[in-house]
């Protein structure tokens, strides 16, 4: 069982995604854009945090630069994005060590990719450490 | 803007319900609760229990415990349970219902705020529980048809992945074996198999994994014999429905997987125990997934197809051309494959490969215009002559030019015989004015008549013809296509030495026969 975020303005695709990672097990938390998910994740650590890109206020990248550094989330980060996003988007992404999966997401494969993150390594590790102002509580 | 949910989220609501009916004020309480069902064992019967302590902390928190644990031992008899019991004026009922399937027990509480005997009238107190015991049951009806959307919705998203994935696979595949692979993969893992096998119409059996297996592992499909395997399948070929059988022990799900000219292949996965049984779901998933699969296979089958026959069409009619002129023969074959090796070498994108392989294929297709007394003739050729020659890659053009189709091959066509310098013809373009397919097709052109045994002269052996060739690069030759076809040759002849020199049977003599005579 893991603690999830999910961060998605779409408050159906919200629902479905954390319907659906509550039925394999895990605790899920939501957040309607960037700004409350970083609020979230820096009261209270999570193992994976799955994302939108775009969200009104912060958007996924911002979110996702924020808060991965501070160690806030543990296990890694999952990108739910537009199949026909930027390819600079994805390459950032890459770079991070996010897995990018394409909308509409693949609830299977959601899942295969919560469970690895779960039982691996963390992902943040491969990350640079932001610098020490912009720590947050984590 | 954020919320905690947890795998409490239905119960959450029933809290807020059940909050909402209970009522406090005329100096009494009323509470309602639910427990009993496994599902919301774990839901501490808040309201019950928050009654019993505002009443009396004593006697009436022993009192709504002790009609809790009774509720939850067998809901049945809860009803009798309190009811005249319960001291200090409190009173209780309970009704069994169901939530989303499993049973609930709901539970009302009635006391006092203060001590003292209780007033409150049985009729009230049932009268309360009817209400509560109707919206916890529509609230669990509400829950039910919830997932019920949710699974529906999930699995829509499941196919819908699916098939923006193929899609986007065959842009960049069109080898069938390939988009089956991805399509039977994937199948395999949304049906939680370990393997999915294809029966083929003549009994083999081909195996994809759900998860890519280690090398030099032994693979294993569906553990099933020969002859249930023959079994499962027949019934599918035969219905062309999707079935779900208890075969062997096993359960075994078979949907159809139609084909090009209506061939039915079978598509065979089991469980191992543990993993529950296939459901009406899968059945629909299985069917629906390989149903539009098998359409994007027959489709590029149809088109591998259609493009096979063409290329062999056109090969015939080359083949054709090139019998005209028996030094030439095979030339046309050689400056497709050997067009395309270059085109390769350079980094050419596979789909304008292809082009180029055409158009290599076809560049002397204007020959056949050429009378064959100048083609076939030994010796050197007259001006006059020389100049009907030249003739050939414009009548080239003109005859392919109403295959609207072709159009880059045109290019090549055309402008074969075109030099860097400015020297060739017919229009005497120079460097890059020349379309890189013609610079390619007259790189590998002038080899392969070099290597070949004309009329007035043996063949130069390859070495040589290098030689010659480089020479020549800057002025009459492109030099960066000419080294890209070397270095591509070069290849080719280490890692294929059999099949190069049966297309390259350089140094043979080939005879000018009748045609020629």
């Amino acid at each position: 069982m893991s603690r999830i975020l999910v961060a998605e303005d779409d408050p159906h695709i919200l629902r479905l995604i954390s319907m659906w990672l509550q039925r394999e097990g895990h605790v899920v938390f939501e957040a309607r854009n960037g700004l409350a998910a970083r609020d979230l994740v820096r009261a209270e650590p999570v193992d994976i945090l799955v994302s939108d890109i775009n969200m009104p206020g912060m958007d996924g990248l911002a979110l996702i630069e924020s808060v991965i550094g501070e160690g806030c989330v543990r296990r890694g980060v999952i990108v739910l994005t537009n199949r026909w996003d930027h390819a600079e988007i994805r390459d950032r992404l890459a770079d991070w060590g996010v897995t990018v999966l394409p909308k509409p997401f693949s609830p299977s494969r959601l899942s295969e990719v919560v469970e690895s993150l779960a039982a691996g390594r963390p992902t943040t590790a491969r990350m640079a450490p932001p610098p020490v102002s912009e720590r947050g509580a984590c | 803007m954020s919320t905690q949910t947890s795998a409490s989220t239905d119960q959450g609501l029933l809290r807020d319900l059940v909050g909402g009916l209970s009522v406090s004020g005329d100096g009494r309480t009323l509470s309602v609760g639910v427990v009993g069902s496994a599902a919301y064992a774990s839901q501490p019967p808040g309201h019950c229990l928050d009654a019993c302590l505002e009443g009396d902390p004593g006697a009436a928190l022993m009192r709504g415990c002790e009609f809790l644990r009774g509720a939850l031992r067998n809901a049945a008899d809860v009803a009798q349970l309190c009811d005249g019991k319960c001291s200090k004026g409190f009173r209780a009922a309970a009704q069994v219902t169901s939530i989303a399937g499993s049973p609930a027990t709901v539970v009302t509480v009635e006391g006092p705020l203060t001590g003292g005997p209780g007033r409150c009238s049985p009729v009230d107190l049932l009268g309360r529980l009817d209400d509560a015991a109707r919206l916890v049951q529509r609230i669990g009806q509400m829950l039910e048809e919830n997932a019920g959307f949710a699974n529906e919705i999930l699995q829509n998203y499941e196919q819908l992945n699916l098939i923006f994935d193929l899609t986007q696979q065959i842009a960049n595949v069109t080898d069938v074996r390939e988009i089956e692979k991805v399509l039977l993969e994937r199948v395999a893992r949304l049906l939680s198999s370990d393997a999915v096998c294809v029966v083929a119409a003549e009994g083999a059996c081909r195996t994809y994994f759900a998860q890519p297996q280690p090398d030099g592992a032994v693979s294993r499909g569906p553990a099933l014999n020969p002859a249930e395997l023959a079994q499962a399948a027949d019934f599918v070929r035969r219905t062309r429905h999707v079935r779900v059988a208890v075969v062997g022990g096993r359960q075994v799900i078979a949907a159809p997987l139609v084909r090009l000219d209506d061939k039915v292949e079978v598509v065979l996965a089991d469980r191992s125990a543990g993993r529950g049984a296939f459901s009406a779901g899968d059945m629909m998933l299985i069917e629906s997934v390989l149903a539009f699969g098998g359409q994007i296979i027959s489709n590029t089958e149809l088109h591998e197809r259609m493009h096979r026959m063409l290329l062999e069409v056109t090969r015939a009619l080359v083949a054709a051309i090139d019998k005209k002129d028996h030094y030439t023969s095979g030339h046309s074959e050689r400056g497709g494959f050997l067009t395309r090796l270059t085109a390769q070498e350079l980094g050419v994108p596979p789909a304008q490969q292809q082009t180029m392989e055409w158009a290599g294929l076809l560049h002397d297709v204007g020959k056949i215009g050429i009378p064959e007394e100048i083609l076939c003739k030994p010796g050197k050729l007259t001006p006059e002559e020389w100049e009907v020659v030249k003739q050939h890659p414009r009548m080239g053009y003109e005859i392919l030019q109403p295959i609207a189709s072709l159009g880059v091959i045109l290019d090549g066509v055309l402008y074969h015989h075109e030099y860097p310098d400015g020297s060739g013809y017919p229009e005497g373009l120079r460097g890059d004015q020349i379309p890189l397919v013609a610079r390619i097709v007259h790189v590998v052109d002038t080899f392969d008549a070099l290597t070949s045994t004309r009329a007035y002269r043996r063949a130069y052996s390859i070495e040589r013809a290098i030689e010659i060739i480089r020479a020549e690069e800057g002025s009459r030759i492109d030099t960066e296509v000419a080294e890209a076809f070397f270095r591509a040759l070069t290849r080719y002849r280490r890692e294929n030495p059999a099949d190069f020199a049966a297309r390259f049977s350089i140094g043979s003599e080939k005879e000018c026969e009748n045609a020629c005579a």
